[in-house]
C-alpha cells in the first residue's frame, strides 16, 4: 500500500533536491552495509532494499523500505515505511508504519536516508522476539483510508527493542 | 641522583601550570599527570574559532627517558580522521623528544597543530554541500559555528532551518493549545528561544544566531525556500562580503604562518567582529510598547531585526514576533546603519501541510 495518498504531493523544492541529488550521489560511492537503493528515475521516492544483519533474527531476511520526500526535506522528515510485507517486529506494524521517534518528532535535517536505514537496521538487529506490536489491529485499522504515518501522534515504546 | 632528575620533572610541571595557568588541570605532579586545554593561536577571536581539544598527558616514573602517554579527553570541532591526526602527531613528538624534557613542547605543539586545523571541516551537515570549497575566491557561502558544540553549518542553512523551526512552533501552537493560552505559550517560547543543533542535540542560544540573522534581517521577508536572488543578495551584502574578506585575510595569514598569527597593522581583527554593537535601551521604553501599537506601525515591527527570526503571517504570530523583536533590541541593537526598513509584508514562506488532527 502507498500511504502518501491523502494530500497531492508537491514537488521537491530546489534545496530539496539538490540535497537529494547529494544523497543519492554519496550513497552510491559510499552504500550504508546491508543497504540497496534500488534505481529509479524518481527523486522523490527511493525504494531500498534492507538485509538483515547475521546473527540477528532477522539474518538473510529481506525487506523494502519505500522513502517519500516532502517537498521541504529535509526540514520536514521524509515519510518511511515497510512495503509489504513488512519485518515481523513490536515497533512495526503489519502495513509497514514504523514506530521510530527520528521519523518524526525527532528528525533532525542532519539526518540522512542513510543514517535513517541505519537505525532501522539497529532496531531490526535488536529486537528479540518477532512480533507485531500489541496494538497492531486497532491501529491499521484506524490507517486504512491511506493515512501517512506522520500523520500519527506516535508514543514512543520503550527503546529497549 | 634520581631526586634531582624527579626534581627537575617537579620544575618542568610547575612552568606547564605557569604558562597555562587554569588551562592547565595537574593531577599529580611526579610522575607527571595532568590535563590540559588547549584553543589555537586565533581562539582569542571567538569567531574565528573553529576547534579546541582537551589533552591528558600522563607520564612515567621513567620520564623523560620514556615519553608520556598522549591522549584526547575532549575536542569540539574535529572529526575522527583530525582527532586522530592530531594524536598521532604528538605522539611521535613525544618519541622524537625523549629523553629531553617536553612537557610545554609538546603542549605548544599541539598548540601549533591546532592552529593548522582551525578551520571547518567537511560538509554543511544540513545541505551536504562543502563548507570551503576548495577555491576560496568563488562564490562561497559563509559559515558559522554554534558556540556550544562548535559543529559548523552554511549561515544560510542553518537559517532557514532556525526560521522553519518557529514557523512549525507557531504552527504547533496554533492547533494544540486553546486560544486563550496559545499568546502565552508562544510568548514564552519566543522568550527562551532555544534551539538544538542538528547534529548533536545539543541545546544553543538563540542568541548564538544573531549575528548571521542580522545579516538576513532585511531580505528576510523575500526569504523563501529556494530563492536564488535571495541568496545572491545575501551573499552580495556588505556585511558579507567584509566578513568573508576577513576570514579569507586570517586563513591566509595562518597558512603563510603555520597558524601562528601576529595581527598585521593593515587587517584589524577584533573579537565578536561580526557581532553587531550592544546599544543600551531604556527599559523603561520597552516595557511601555504595546503590541497593539507595534501592530499598528508597521515599522515598529522590523525593527531590531526581530524579523529575522520570525516570519509568519496572520495576526497569531505577531505578538511573538514583536516580542522576539524586543528582546533582540534589548540585548543588541545591531547595526543600525544597516538595518533598512523594510515596509513590505511579510510572506509566508513555507506551505505546511494540513494537519491531519485539524480533521479529526
Ligand atoms: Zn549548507
Ligand atoms: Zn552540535
Amino acid at each position: 500500500m502507498t500511504s502518501s495518498s491523502g494530500a497531492a504531493r508537491k514537488n521537491l523544492s530546489k534545496i530539496a533536491c539538490n540535497r537529494l541529488q547529494k544523497e543519492l550521489v554519496e550513497w552510491q560511492v559510499n552504500p550504508p552495509t546491508g543497504f540497496k537503493h534500488k534505481v529509479t528515475d524518481n527523486l522523490q521516492r527511493w525504494v531500498v532494499e534492507v538485509t538483515g544483519a547475521s546473527g540477528t533474527l532477522y539474518a538473510n531476511e529481506t525487506y523494502q523500505l519505500q522513502v517519500d520526500f516532502p517537498e521541504n526535506y529535509p526540514m520536514e522528515a521524509p515519510q518511511v515505511i515497510f512495503l509489504h510485507p513488512a519485518p515481523l517486529h513490536p515497533h512495526i506494524y503489519s502495513n509497514g508504519h514504523i514506530c521510530l521517534d527520528i521519523l518524526y518528532d525527532s528528525w533532525s535535517p542532519a539526518m540522512t536516508v542513510s543514517s535513517i536505514g541505519i537505525s532501522i537496521l539497529s532496531m531490526l538487529s535488536s529486537s528479540t522476539t518477532k512480533q507485531r506490536p500489541e496494538d497492531n489491529d486497532r491501529y491499521v485499522k484506524n490507517c486504512r483510508n491511506g493515512r501517512s504515518p506522520k500523520e500519527t501522534r506516535w508514543w514512543f515504546h520503550d527503546d529497549k527493542v | 641522583m634520581g631526586n634531582e632528575e624527579e626534581d627537575e620533572v617537579v620544575a618542568e610541571v610547575e612552568a606547564v601550570e605557569a604558562v597555562y595557568a587554569t588551562d592547565c588541570v595537574l593531577l599529580r605532579s611526579f610522575p607527571p599527570h595532568f590535563h590540559i586545554s588547549l584553543k589555537p593561536r586565533t581562539a582569542d577571536v571567538s569567531s574565528q574559532q573553529f576547534v579546541e581539544a582537551v589533552l591528558e598527558i600522563r607520564a612515567s616514573p621513567q620520564y623523560p627517558k620514556e615519553p608520556p602517554s598522549v591522549d584526547l579527553v575532549d575536542c569540539k570541532g574535529l572529526d575522527e580522521q583530525r582527532q586522530k591526526h592530531l594524536l598521532n602527531h604528538i605522539q611521535s613528538k613525544a618519541c622524537e623528544l625523549s629523553p629531553c624534557l617536553m612537557l610545554v613542547s609538546l603542549c605548544e605543539e599541539a598548540v601549533e597543530k591546532l592552529s593548522a586545523m582551525n578551520h571547518p571541516d567537511g560538509d554543511c551537515p544540513l545541505c551536504l554541500f562543502p563548507l570551503v570549497p576548495e577555491d576560496l575566491q568563488s562564490e562561497t557561502l559563509p559559515f558559522m559555528k554554534l558556540m556550544s558544540c562548535f559543529h559548523c553549518f552554511h549561515s544560510e542553512c542553518i537559517i532557514r532551518w532556525w526560521q522553519w523551526l518557529q514557523s512549525s512552533k507557531v504552527d504547533s501552537a496554533n492547533t494544540d493549545s486553546t486560544p486563550a493560552l496559545r499568546n502565552q505559550d508562544n510568548h514564552k517560547k519566543m522568550e527562551d528561544s532555544v534551539g538544538n543543533c542538528p547534529v548533536c542535540r545539543k541545546p544553543f542560544l538563540a542568541k548564538d544566531l544573531d549575528h548571521v540573522l542580522a545579516l538576513v534581517g532585511s531580505y528576510s521577508s523575500q526569504m523563501s525556500l529556494d530563492s536564488d536572488e535571495v541568496n545572491d543578495e545575501l551573499l552580495q551584502s556588505e556585511d558579507e562580503i567584509i566578513r568573508r574578506q576577513k576570514f579569507e585575510a586570517i586563513l591566509n595569514l595562518q597558512k603563510e604562518n603555520s597558524g601562528l598569527i601576529e595581527p598585521k597593522k593593515d587587517i584589524v581583527i577584533l573579537p565578536g567582529m561580526y557581532l553587531p554593537q550592544p546599544v543600551a535601551v531604556p527599559s523603561s521604553m520597552l516595557t511601555k510598547e504595546s503590541d497593539e501599537q507595534q501592530e499598528k506601525d508597521p515599522s515598529a515591527v522590523v525593527s531590531g531585526n526581530g524579523g529575522g527570526t520570525s516570519n509568519a503571517t496572520g495576526p497569531s504570530s505577531s505578538r511573538q514576533r514583536n516580542s522576539g523583536a524586543r528582546r533582540q533590541k534589548a540585548r543588541s541593537d545591531k547595526h543600525s546603519s544597516s538595518t533598512v526598513r523594510n515596509p513590505r509584508k511579510p510572506v509566508q514562506q513555507w506551505v505546511r501541510r494540513d494537519d491531519p488532527s485539524n480533521k479529526k
